[in-house]
């Protein structure tokens, strides 16, 4: 029996007639529209849903689609049969991808809704009106300044370094003693002591913003926030690698370099060089009606980062995290300036460094912890950090237990031949078409493709397996039948773009060195946070949610990171994706004082298990280095997903 | 009072597997040789009876080896020049059956050649390892493979970065793959996947778990080689293949097989000591569940032979 289909798509309209059971897909080729099937047509990627909005089909699959789209007559093209007469809209891929159940998206950053200028704020903008000197009133400009303090704002203890005391003079005469200074609440729970930050002449418009930063030193990639304090807001987020990388990549090499003559010093010059240039760069995205903003606005910075790149950026030894028994020199850094620390913000700017819980266990997580709401949570829930350092933490608001173990630096793209951070023009999706091999991806920003970010990878490895182009091992199965396979200098590789196709001209390839490394890396992840479990004596189903951090994009499809055995095999809904969870709770603490106290508390909450205690850490790993696990029984769905590109 | 001995009773078992094909099997072999099908820990007779006894191998070498210790130079004498007379003095000395190692300087046709040979020269099972370089090995083995086909040859040594093509030309000639992993069992599971999933026959791989000789980690291998085979027993379907390790190779590599000069006089006879140090190793592997043991010195394949009558027996 013949049906007649009515496709819109770009708001045009196209009709064609075909027999019962057609391919909805096959149909729309039909009628001239091109449905892309990046998959191959195997209900695997979910990029060809289509909406029947009237008549009948027979689905056959409706894997990537949530009940409530199926109920709002979604279809995918490839899995989806003809029975009737009928309308179908084809809508833009964007709209598609935002469908997805499989894909987790970062929220937009926000301003919590709790905050509130200045009284969250330990930092402030004060307008003082001082009485100006006279023959009759000899107090000097200090005093003076001292008093209105004390007089106009109640602050009873101002402190100031000598540099800053050195221009009050001339700052209050050349604001005919009108001032704007910038000052920091020192206890915020007092209220009476301060600290002066800054002296401007003249009364700054009250609304005009007033810099903040918010800065997370991972190992591998540094990313800063700069902030309004007035308004809360996120102005500019930039990131870029660490410095210290071409040192070594991993926390350990890091150290041992520093303890080497001269090294320490390299080491905090290279990340302070990394800072200083996104400072700028941070500035220089910002277009303001009064002006350019520049670094030396900045009067606070809040920075979260795991204690080894604490020390290091603060100059202070960090030998003895390496040795038994593992102690850092500090866990809470106190209150420091811009000057002493060596940031090119203003050199009064309050610096705080957030508190950490142990060698390998430090303000990045902890900042992590309370930017992912793990430490309210009534559930068990699990906080895996996909980073260089693999940390890891199970709990809720009465109990956190937390572990760390070295997973290097693939999933931020470096250590991998054509890896890149999550910037304009990496590959951050892929699929592999099962029958001929070609790829399909996604570039960010849209141009063309320079590299592959985390997600990418991710994405990559798991079609690369599904679709058999490795095994189980990660080998390069070099007689698959596909030009796209081929012996590199490194071994076996796969190409997924093609030198015409790219922004340097150069293919961009996976090769079988970059699979090694990112097996390792998703095997040191699922190994933490299983033997974690396992000590606790939880067993990974009841975790409640699973939240994953990490700065390898602003997006991740659970189903491939399950896949490929990096996540655990549970419903998608229990994941969500919060991105780089350090550099968000540097920004809470950063805006609110009690939030900064919150990060305090959860540090002393915590429990570090330190995994290489026993063997099972070992074990646990080399069963993981595998796709997806050696043990198939953990990963049904896998098992399920692999049954069917057998058949 | 009669004791009664608790008794464990084990969901899994080992797999049987037969080496070498007979003429009404489609090879040549006069007898094959099959070991596995174990049941209990090694050798708990209370519990069961021990199905199939582990054999001995002999190591030959397709060209003479200029690197082995002068002793076995001197048991195996001018034979050594020629895989064939080798062959059948290894026969003699009572090998179960026999490896063919080839090497580098090996063309596809000296290998082929020195197989044929080997083949012509005794009626027993041969397993076949190239030398040890992926590329060479693929090569070599393809070759012989081909020119064996259907004699149940089994051939070594895979690994887990090469496999591939080693599994695909035994799949196609009817021969057995060794699969060896660096002593851990995760990364024999593995190994052992990768080639099950290319769809090799389970009754036609041997796993290595790789060893060391008595004083150079033997004791790991031997933990190695106890945890694989309990895996086995508890059910886990790739950990159910017979085991084949190499004490020979690994005993003679060590100073106190290899050396009889320049050493302390406490070390007593050099004789003496090499062949029992290959001895002890390849026992305690035995025990520990090896299937197949590799060895080199003639005395030594007496002397296991003898210790293995006395456990199975017993
Ligand atoms: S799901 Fe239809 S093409 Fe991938």
């Amino acid at each position: 029996m013949n049906h007649s289909l009515t496709f819109t798509h770009d708001e045009k309209q196209a009709s064609v007639t075909v027999p019962t059971n057609t391919l909805l897909a096959d149909a729309a080729r039909l009628a001239g529209i091109d449905i892309g099937q990046p998959c191959g047509g195997q209900g695997r990627c979910g990029r060809c849903a289509v909406q029947v909005t009237e008549g009948q089909v027979r689905r056959r699959s409706t894997l990537r689609l949530s009940e409530a789209d199926v109920a709002q007559g979604y279809a995918l093209a490839c899995q989806t049969v003809v029975e009737g007469d009928a309308a179908i809209y084809v809508p833009p891929q964007e709209k598609i991808e935002r469908r997805l159940t499989t894909d987790r998206v970062v929220a937009e950053v926000t301003v919590p809704e709790d905050y509130e200028y200045p009284f969250s704020q330990t930092v402030r903008r004060v307008h003082l009106t001082l009485t100006p000197p006279s023959m009759d009133d000899q107090t000097d400009d200090w005093a003076r300044l001292q008093t209105a303090f004390r007089l106009q704002r109640r602050f009873e203890t101002v402190t100031c370094s000598l540099p800053l005391l050195r221009t009050i003079g001339s700052t209050l005469r050349a604001g005919d003693w009108n001032v704007t200074a910038i000052v920091e609440i020192s206890r915020p729970s007092d209220h009476q002591t301060i600290r002066l930050i800054d002296l401007r002449p003249g009364h700054e418009d009250e609304y005009s913003p007033l810099w903040g930063a918010a800065i997370d030193i991972g190992t591998t990639t540094v990313t800063l926030w700069l902030v309004d304090l007035v308004t809360g807001q996120v102005k500019a987020q930039v990131a870029e690698y660490n410095g210290q990388i071409a040192r070594g990549e991993d926390v350990i090499s890091r150290i041992i370099y520093a303890s080497k003559n001269g090294g320490a010093d390299e080491l905090r010059q290279r990340v302070l060089d990394t800072i200083n240039e996104l400072l700028e760069r941070a500035c220089k995205r910002v277009k303001l009606p009064q002006g350019k903003v520049t670094p030396d606005q900045i009067v606070k910075a809040t920075i979260a980062g795991n204690t080894t790149m604490m020390h290091l950026f603060l100059g202070i030894p960090a030998a003895s995290i390496r040795l038994s028994p593992f102690i850092p020199a500090v866990n809470h850094p106190p209150a420091l300036t811009g000057r002493e620390v060596g940031l090119n913000v203003n050199p009064e700017a309050a610096v705080d460094c957030l508190p950490g819980v142990a060698s390998y266990v430090g303000a990045d997580i902890t900042a992590g912890v309370l930017s992912s709401g793990l430490d309210s949570a009534e559930n068990v829930t699990l906080f895996l950090d996909v980073g260089t350092n693999g940390e890891t933490v199970l709990g809720n608001r009465d109990w956190l237990v937390t572990c760390a173990c070295s997973a290097g630096p693939a999933f931020e793209g470096a250590g991998v031949v054509n890896g890149m951070r999550a910037t304009t023009g990496a590959i951050e999706e892929v699929w592999i078409n099962s029958d001929t091999l070609e790829p399909t991806y996604r570039v960010i920003g849209g141009g063309k493709p320079k590299g592959i970010c985390g997600s990418g990878l991710i994405a990559l490895l798991s079609e690369a397996f599904l679709t058999g182009v490795i095994d189980k091992g990660g080998n390069v199965k070099l007689d698959a039948p596909s030009p796209r396979v081929r012996e590199g200098a490194h071994g076996g590789e796969y190409v997924v773009a093609w030198g015409k196709e790219t922004e340097s001209g150069e293919d961009i390839v996976l090769t079988r060195v970059d699979i090694d490394n990112l097996l390792r890396a998703k095997a040191a992840i699922y190994a933490g946070f299983t033997v974690l479990a396992e000590n606790v004596g939880i067993p990974l189903e009841s975790v409640d949610k699973v939240l994953v951090g990490g700065s390898f994009g602003k997006y991740i499809n659970v189903e491939k990171a399950v896949q490929i055995g990096l996540l655990p095999d549970m419903e998608w809904s229990r994941f969500e994706f919060l991105g780089n969870t350090s550099v968000k709770g540097a920004y809470l603490a950063l805006l609110d004082w009690r939030k900064r106290e919150r990060i305090s508390e959860i540090a002393k909450r915590m429990t570090y298990i330190e995994l290489s205690a026993d063997n099972s850490f070992y074990e646990a790993f080399t069963s993981a280095l595998f796709l997806p696990h050696t043990d198939l029984n953990k990963f049904p769905s896998v098992a399920e997903a692999l049954e069917k590109s057998n058949s | 009072m009669p004791i009664e001995i608790p008794k464990d009773k084990w969901p899994g078992s080992i797999r049987t597997v037969t080496i070498g094909a007979t003429s009404a099997e489609g090879g040549t072999r006069a007898k094959t040789v099959t070991v596995g099908g174990g049941t209990t820990m090694p050798y708990l007779h209370f519990e069961a009876p021990t199905p199939n006894k582990p054999a001995i191998a002999i190591e030959i070498k397709s060209r003479k080896p200029e690197d082995w210790s002068p002793l076995l130079a001197e048991v195996w004498g001018a034979a050594m020049a020629d895989p064939a007379q080798w062959a059948k003095k290894a026969e003699e000395a009572g090998a179960d059956l026999l490896v063919l190692a080839l090497t580098v300087e090996d063309s596809p046709e000296d290998a082929v050649k020195a197989v044929k040979s080997v083949l012509g020269a005794t009626g027993l099972p041969l397993i076949v390892w190239g030398p040890g370089q992926a590329e060479k090995d693929n090569e070599l083995l393809v070759a012989v493979a081909e020119a064996a086909k259907g004699e149940r040859l089994v051939l070594g040594i895979c690994e887990d970065k090469n496999y591939r093509t080693i599994v695909a030309t035994a799949m196609a000639n009817g021969h057995l793959v060794q699969a060896r992993a660096p002593m851990d069992v995760n990364l024999s599971k593995q190994l052992n996947i990768l080639i099950s999933d290319m769809g090799m026959p389970k009754d036609r791989i041997l796993m290595d778990p790789t060893t060391g000789a008595l004083g150079y980690g033997m004791e790991y291998g031997y933990s190695v080689m106890e945890r694989l085979r309990l895996a086995a027993l508890q059910g886990d379907a790739m950990t159910q293949f017979p085991m084949i390790v190499t004490p020979g190779f690994e005993a003679w590599k060590t100073k106190e097989a290899k050396v009889g000069e320049g050493i302390p006089e406490a070390w007593g006879d050099w004789k003496a000591r090499a062949i029992h140090w290959e001895t002890l190793t390849a026992l305690a592997l035995v025990e520990s569940g090896a299937d197949i043991v590799v060895l080199r010195h003639p005395e030594s394949v007496k002397r296991v032979k003898d210790a293995i009558g006395e456990l199975v027996v017993a």
